[in-house]
């Protein structure tokens, strides 16, 4: 069993070299083999009990050959060289067809040897440090009978990669994310609400060791209660404060979405054609990049071997740029971002988003409230649906504040916040100075679930609200 | 590979009081289409295994891929090392009994899927794009076939074996003012037909270009296709019968058994024995399946349990009626085999025509529900608007508001073109009380 090592995967690199020089031998106008080994252990607990707790091992190799315009791939759970020429086999087959592509892949040559940038390895503690967490976080929320269910999580996420390509690339590097939460469920009479929170990173177990656990979890039960009493949502187009995770969420759905290169060269992006025009006020300026140090979406290089980097999607209301894998960077004329990534090495490589947030602007939060006559203010986020088609995009908040006056008046419950992602950039007219990211998963359409960041500080536009009962 | 692997595993797992050892492997084909062209084509071959144990009242738990000799070692030696830092889990009550089927084998294999080839796969993908009026921005199409076994010291010893097809497919209108359109298929047999998709693409795309923006606040009746009611009754009602919601007091009909739940109209049957995506004899605890009425005449029956909540249904699942991936990675939780709501007689043109004011909506943003509340705020990608049983006109851009757990309590007419949907096999069904709005 291949336990991700890094010495196990020297004896990979070398099948997996073999296994490019068979693929371009047969073919193929450019290939890439990355082998990947994850290791996961997680934790999590309802009222007080150890509800999972588990340990996983998986791994693979993923084989890709380009040819006419298409990648094929192979893929395999197996170190095993007979089984990764194979699959290196499959991959030419599947990338067969009439022609060669118009377009030449312009991969960068990178060696390179990363190591995570962590404090506090979690290899480094024992098991039952982790587990204890999660309980003291579950039972910090025990504060009130009407807590029906308190929930801790720990889960730690070590990736090893190695990859080789046909222009000479021989990467490895260490991912390691880390994530504690505390969720509270509350019931009174007919009532049922929840309240989330906790840190999540590519940090070590010091994303634990920093962590307030009993304020954490205390909170948390305190928030999930006082929801009991949030009213409905008033509806229509208002004016809304976006929280830094609501904001995130607008980042990533309303413009993020759209800036992912594979969507341009389909024109199912609203934004095709957009570089130079303005798509929000001059107060926006939003980014995706993947070198934030520490956020849940960083990496160092994306999986085809581009080194991560900054991409400035708007700056001061003005559209500027794409997103990019190798392959959309050469249909379109640009350089590759390092945004071509995948779940895992079972999964297809699409152009995806790392840390994706709007930049800070001069407010205070307090300040922002207080200039608002009629609005409400968001309090995180629940998902969020794109629509680079359409150019809309759909947020749900899992709560809010009703503010007339410039003051906060009554806790809303949970509503969905809609409307052109265009119109609401552009009638933001005030940020706050701190910007925060939150971690999550991306998936893109349907699945290929990546993990990644967004953010932002507070935001205020006017965009449609509107809650079920 | 898989049944040497459980094997192996049982054979060292004598010194724990509890033991169970599940494997897996799948196969997948998978071919994408992006901007009406067939740009990759994967296989992937995907085994692991999951191996669980008690002992002296605490758990462990590890799982592995099986790529290497040592493989089945190592996953044993990891729960080892789990268990050695559990704490003593009161709640653990066993792992399945072994039973004797209650239904026979659903038809859930075909040799076709089993034996595709990428060839096969390109002409499918061909026919498609070629039947196609507008452009198909991003689909897939996605073929397995899986194999699993779980093993336990109870004396459980099931294997099952499956064929899984999945297409997801988009469409646009290449205009000024683009449309998009959306089709999902699920099913267990390659019975997918691209012609019909390609159509249905094209039909779908070319309404929504037509959407425009809906202004003002209104209440209405909301009539959802199978489409867009699939993940809503399961977001919702599936959650409400979940077993693990029940036990843990979070689920809105905990105290409802045996009272009304739903409109007389609203039947729900959990039936394993047709043939739908997860369908199986046993449960991938080794629990046997049943034939299982859940809701009848409105009125709550049954809740779904796995062994963590004891008394099993056959429910506990690792499957995914989508991912046919690394079901060995999944602890078994509780997961509906296969609801069938209980169809009405009506045509989707028929309940539109007895509609007084409502819409009929033929994309959500993401069709779901809140699974505690029930409640929804969803963006209508495109809607038909319905004024005295005609349609008027198509929208988009707003947000359709209620709460599904009122919404079957409601329900104004039920159709008769029920569609699987995933877990879920459910026809076009209309409910009153919903409210729309707009910029």
């Amino acid at each position: 069993m291949m336990t991700g090592s890094f010495s196990d995967m020297d004896n990979v690199r070398d099948i997996l070299k073999t296994a490019v020089e068979r693929m371009s031998d047969a073919g193929a106008e450019f290939a890439d083999a990355r082998s990947q080994s994850v290791r996961v252990m997680g934790a999590s607990s309802v009222n007080g009990n150890l509800r999972q707790l588990v340990e996983k091992g998986t791994g693979g190799v993923c084989l890709r050959a380009w040819s006419g315009g298409r990648w094929g791939y192979g893929t395999v759970t197996s170190f095993d060289k007979d089984s990764i020429m194979a699959a290196a086999d499959m991959a030419v087959r599947n990338a067969s067809g009439d022609g060669r592509s118009g377009f030449t892949l312009e991969p960068v040559t990178v060696r390179a040897d990363v190591r995570a940038d962590v404090r506090i390895h979690p290899d480094s503690v024992d098991p039952s440090e982790k587990v204890a967490a999660v309980l003291d976080i579950d039972k910090s929320q025990s504060i009130d009978d009407r807590i029906i269910n308190s929930m801790g999580s720990y889960s730690e996420e070590i990736k090893d990669n190695a990859l080789v390509n046909s222009v000479g690339s021989d990467i490895r590097w260490e991912e390691v994310r880390t994530l504690c939460r505390a969720m509270s469920v509350a019931a009174d009479g007919g009532r049922i609400e929840r309240y989330y929170d906790g840190p999540d990173s590519t940090l070590g177990f010091e994303v634990v060791k920093d962590l307030d656990i009993e304020a954490t979890g205390r909170s948390t039960a305190v928030e999930a209660i006082n929801t009991l009493s949030a009213e409905r949502p008033p509806s229509g187009h208002l004016t809304v404060i976006s929280d830094p995770m609501v904001s995130g969420l607008l980042a990533h759905e309303a413009m993020g979405h759209a800036s992912e290169g594979d969507e341009i060269t389909k024109a199912r992006s609203f934004l095709t054609g957009a570089i130079g025009r303005k798509v929000a006020s001059e107060v926006i300026t939003m980014y995706d990049n993947g070198t934030v140090p520490g956020a849940h979406g960083s990496v160092p290089f994306d999986d085809e071997g581009t080194p991560s980097s900054c991409t400035k999607i708007i700056d001061e209301g003005v559209y500027t740029g794409y997103m990019h894998s190798l392959e959309t960077a050469s249909q379109l004329g640009f350089k590759p971002t390092g945004n071509g990534r995948a779940e895992n090495f079972g999964k297809r490589v699409w152009v995806r988003m790392t840390n994706t947030y709007f930049g800070p602007g001069e407010w205070d939060r307090d300040e922002l409230i207080a200039d608002t006559k009629d609005g409400i203010l968001c309090d995180k986020m629940v998902n969020g649906m794109e629509d680079p088609v359409g150019g809309c995009f759909e947020a749900k908040c899992l709560r809010g504040f009703l503010i007339k006056n410039g003051e906060v008046v009554k806790t809303l419950q949970s509503f969905t916040l809609t409307g052109k992602s265009v119109d609401i950039l552009c009638s933001a007219d005030a940020l706050t100075k701190e910007v925060v990211l939150d971690g999550g998963m991306c998936g893109k359409g349907i699945e290929d679930w990546v993990r990644v960041s967004s953010g932002g500080p507070y935001m205020r536009a006017k965009m449609i609200v509107g809650g079920g009962q | 590979m898989i049944h040497n692997a459980v094997d192996r595993a049982m054979q060292r797992a004598s010194s724990y009081d509890q033991s169970e050892a599940y494997a897996s492997k799948t196969t997948v084909h998978t071919i994408y289409i992006d901007n009406s062209r067939i740009s990759n084509i994967e296989t992937k071959v995907d085994t692991g295994m999951m191996f669980r144990m008690s002992k002296d009242g605490k758990l462990g738990k590890a799982s592995v891929s099986l790529n290497g000799e040592g493989s089945v070692d190592n996953c044993l030696r990891m729960a080892d090392t789990v268990l050695g830092f559990s704490p003593v889990d009161d709640e653990f009550k066993g792992y399945a009994q072994p039973g004797q089927a209650r239904i026979g084998m659903p038809d859930v294999w075909d040799d076709r899927v089993d034996s595709i080839t990428p060839d096969d796969l390109r002409e499918i993908a061909k026919t498609l794009i070629g039947e196609c009026r507008v452009n198909i921005p991003r689909a897939q199409i996605r073929l397995s076939s899986t194999e699993s076994h779980v093993m336990n010291g109870n004396g459980v010893d099931a294997v099952h074996r499956s064929t899984l097809v999945y297409g997801h497919f988009t469409s646009m209108t290449v205009i000024d003012h683009p449309g998009e359109g959306m089709e999902t298929y699920h099913g267990t047999h390659l019975n997918l037909d691209p012609v019909e998709i390609a159509h249905a693409l094209s039909d779908k795309a070319e309404a929504a270009a037509v959407c425009r923006e809906f202004k003002g606040t209104e209440g209405m009746t909301m009539i959802l296709p199978p489409s867009e009611l699939g993940d809503m009754i399961t977001s919702s009602v599936g959650s409400a019968i979940d077993g693990e919601n029940v036990k843990y007091g979070r689920s809105m009909w905990k105290d409802l058994m045996d009272a009304e739940v739903a409109s007389k109209e609203f039947n729900l049957i959990e039936d394993p024995t047709l043939s739908a995506p997860l369908s199986c004899v046993f449960d991938d605890e080794g629990t046997p399946t049943e034939r299982r009425c859940v809701v009848e005449g409105g009125v709550l029956r049954s809740f779904l349990r796995d062994t963590f909540c004891g008394d099993s249904t056959g429910n506990g699942m690792r499957r995914s009626s989508v991912e046919p991936q690394g079901s060995y990675e999944r602890t078994p939780t509780i997961k509906p085999l296969n609801l069938v709501v209980g169809h009405g007689r009506y045509s989707r043109d028929q309940i539109v025509e007895q509609t007084d004011n409502g819409i009929l909506v033929e994309k959500f943003a993401w069709p779901e529900a809140d699974e505690l509340t029930g409640r929804f705020g969803l963006n209508v990608r495109c809607g038909y608007i319905i004024r005295k049983g005609e349609i008027v006109g198509t929208v988009n851009n707003a947000l359709l508001m209620g709460n599904m757990l009122d919404a079957v309590r409601n329900i104004e007419m039920i159709g008769n073109d029920s569609k699987q949907m995933g877990v879920i096999n459910v026809p076009t069904m209309s409910f009153s009380g919903m409210e729309l709005v707009g910029n």
